[in-house]
């Protein structure tokens, strides 16, 4: 493994940061704020460290699947270490524990909070917040790979690592394509949201620091009450449209802009995904109206809201969910371990391998009747290969044992049942707010700074699913 | 432009130079405010915090020479009344001249106000009038005054002092961030070195020691001068000549054997 290439493709993923960082200090400048220093100095040391590799390695050859997943695993945590550093130098509420929650909360779309008084922040802290979940959102190496002149070989290697295997099935262009697929969907998106949201009256401070959370499906808003605070259904209506976008495949929405065969409107799995929301939303809307804790269109615009925020991996919030009734949670519990579709911004188990779970229930079933049967699992016409449903299995299982684990050490500090389970399914899926005391419009501050530890832990895993991490230490050993 | 290993080196250490520059300038800059601010903090809310107290303590000075007063101790009375009375405008004066938070004229204005009113009471003959041994004048009218000035006295403490509080808990906040770019810049240049001596050992160390391994072998027979120098800087030329040393000297000595 050469290490030089590595400590390389790291620093331009530093560059990437410092870029961002850049901006947020131009933004506290302008507004005589208190992180201006703290996140000028946070720039220049990415910027150092990501300039200092340039200077040593030259041109690089091609990128072996080993590097290439190192540096997807160390550039995730790398800038997940640099992004802590203008919240810990800033301080105020941000320990040490603090910073790196909310830094690799950011980074991986998660959306989970330790902060209190969110408003209270500086600006250009609130915005350097957003930028981690839309750094984090395309994923910082694809972004690096954009701007990198190399070769086309070390990109489909990188690439491999970056998105979820299970993102190929539906597509088959070229890994450079679906780089620059991925990049224009992704921006387009970015710019169409933030003019939409300006137009239903948010600031455009505000618009594009919900824009960056929406499309990353991260979570982080400016506001304390999420997107509660702007009490405005227009609002509502352009964020929930943006999250089902963002839990999509990228390359659907490109193929249904660009009229191509693969759309939205032919793959069977968007469209499973679609109606397993609104069955969702169908069923908690009824249960809330029912049970009399809103008339029959508040329980809708709420339960939409929050499955679809929940069910993409967003995290925002328009009501506390923690009141709801239990029906409503173990639904909105089932909607944060399904997660969002593989090729979107999101993490943690994903639609796809539920999909394939489900597919394989089934065939299992067929062979109860037919145990001499030879049975094979199909979708939109074409087979599933054997190895990857064997996959998927080891995958659901892993990721039960993590969530569960995480669960059990956080009973072990006397978390509560509720808030644990919930945390932990929230954190792997990077979704954001569980229940209990991390509820929508609560935060994580009251946990201990170990089980904070353990749940960036858990985001992490969830980023960059766990199959990757177990391979690096396999590559390691 | 041709990355020699002198402008490598050169620009590595330029980098480190320059981020520990950024952060000395900045702890320096940040200590700087922070002791401006603490002076800041003793001339402003202090120095009002004082006046005050000087201003009750006339206050309670005065209230006990009116006592004297209504015993009939006139001269007594009189000197402790005269000299608080210098004290409480002195300290009024300074606390008049240290306006330094929002709405604090508003409380000067009320405590010279009410100082009138109440000095108005005792500054009348009070022995051999109506009022001497008159307990009921005391409690009902200028104790009133009294107390009504050491009130709003007391506010304009308290507005200092939870300004002072809320000061130092910002300077608190603030020394933490002036500490801060140099606790990251000392990790940061630990880092920087570690990494630069890896540069440096696969650049620089690595190529020599190769370079003199295929000396060695010349030395051992060896006629092929073998290293794998990619980098196209110093070592690289070194290597070019020590080839072009070594390949004179192999014609030579056939030259000699011939």
């Amino acid at each position: 493994m050469k290490k030089e290439i590595i400590i390389k493709q790291l620093g331009f993923v530093l560059l990437l940061n410092s870029v961002f960082l850049f901006i947020s200090f131009l933004i506290s400048f302008f507004l005589h704020e208190t992180s201006t220093i703290a996140l000028l100095f946070s720039a220049l040391i990415c910027g150092i460290f990501g300039i200092f590799p340039l200077i040593f390695v030259e041109r690089t050859e091609h990128i072996g699947f080993d590097e290439g997943l190192t540096i997807v695993v160390f550039g995730w945590i790398i800038t997940c270490i640099v992004g802590m550093l203008p919240y810990l130098m800033w301080g105020s509420e941000f320990t040490l524990a603090n910073a790196w929650f909310e830094s690799v909360s950011g980074f991986t779309t998660t959306g989970s909070t330790i902060l209190n008084e969110i408003e209270s922040l500086p600006k250009g802290l609130l915005f350097w917040r957003s930028a981690t979940h839309w750094i984090g959102g395309i994923g910082i190496i694809l972004f690096v790979l954009l701007i990198l002149p190399q070769s086309k070989g070390q990109q489909i290697t990188v690439y491999n690592t970056e998105i979820s295997s299970l993102s190929k099935m539906n597509f088959r262009f070229k890994a450079r394509k679906i780089v620059q697929i991925l990049a224009i969907v992704y921006i387009s998106l970015t710019l169409i949201e933030t003019v939409a949201l300006m137009l239903l009256g948010m600031s455009f401070f505000d618009a594009i620091n919900h824009s960056f959370a929406t499309i990353a499906t991260g979570g982080f808003s400016t506001k304390n009450l999420s997107i509660a605070a702007f009490n405005n259904i227009g609002i509502e209506i352009i964020i929930m449209i943006f999250m089902i976008l963002s839990g999509i495949h990228f390359g659907l929405i490109y193929g249904t802009i660009m009229l191509k065969k693969e759309n939205l409107f032919r793959s069977s799995l968007a469209k499973t995904f679609v109606l397993v929301l609104f069955i969702g939303i169908l069923l908690v809307s009824l249960k809330l109206n029912l049970s009399g804790k809103y008339d029959f269109w508040t329980s809708l615009r709420y339960a939409s809201f929050q499955v679809i925020s929940l069910g993409t991996t967003t995290g925002f919030a328009t009501e506390d969910t923690a009141n709801w009734p239990i029906f409503t949670q173990i639904i909105l519990i089932y909607f944060t371990i399904q997660c969002a579709m593989s090729g979107s911004t999101s993490g943690g188990l994903k639609f796809d391998r539920l999909y394939i779970f489900f597919k394989l229930i089934g065939k299992q079933l067929k062979m109860l009747k037919h145990p001499n049967g030879v049975f094979v699992s199909k979708f939109d016409g074409k087979r599933i290969d054997e190895k990857l449903e064997q996959n998927t299995l080891v995958f659901i299982v892993l990721y039960i044992s993590v969530f569960f684990i995480t669960t059990l050490i956080l009973t072990a500090m006397d978390i509560d049942g509720m808030t644990a389970f919930s945390a932990s399914i929230a954190t792997i899926g990077n979704v954001g707010p569980g229940f209990g005391n991390v509820s929508s419009f609560g935060n994580f501050s009251s946990l201990p700074d170990l089980g904070k530890f353990v749940l960036t832990i858990n985001m992490l895993l969830g980023r960059l699913e766990i199959f990757n991490i177990l391979a690096l230490i396999m590559i390691k050993k | 432009m041709k990355k020699t290993l002198k402008l490598k080196i050169f620009a590595s250490f330029m980098l480190l130079i320059a981020m520990l520059a950024v952060a000395g300038t900045i702890s320096i800059a940040e200590f700087r405010w922070l002791s401006n601010s603490v002076h800041g903090l003793i001339q402003d809310n202090y120095k009002s915090i004082e006046a005050s107290k000087s201003m009750i303590e006339a206050l309670e000075r005065e209230d006990s020479g009116i006592l004297l007063l209504l015993l009939g101790e006139w001269e007594e009375g009189r000197e402790i009344l005269k000299s608080a009375d210098s004290l409480f405008i002195s300290a009024f004066m300074t606390a008049k001249n240290n306006l330094t938070e929002q709405n604090e004229n508003e409380y000067i204005e009320k405590i010279d106000a009410s100082y009138k009113i109440f000095k108005s009471g005792w500054e009348l003959p009070i022995v051999d009038t109506d009022k001497q041994g008159n307990i009921s004048w005391y409690k009902d009218d200028i104790h009133k005054k009294f107390e009504a000035t050491k009130f709003v006295v007391n506010e304009l403490m308290s507005l200092n002092q939870s300004s002072m509080y809320n000061e130092v808990s910002e300077l608190k906040e603030k020394s933490k961030r002036a500490i801060m770019p140099g606790i990251v810049s000392i990790i940061a240049a630990l880092v920087f070195s570690l990494i630069l001596n890896f540069f440096i050992t696969r650049y620089f160390i690595n190529p020599l020691s190769e370079l003199a391994e295929a000396v060695d072998n010349f030395r051992d027979g060896d006629y092929n001068l073998q290293s794998n120098i990619t980098s196209n800087d110093e070592i690289k030329k070194l290597e070019q000549s020590i080839s072009d040393l070594l390949q004179r000297i192999v014609n030579n000595s056939n030259k000699i054997k011939q």
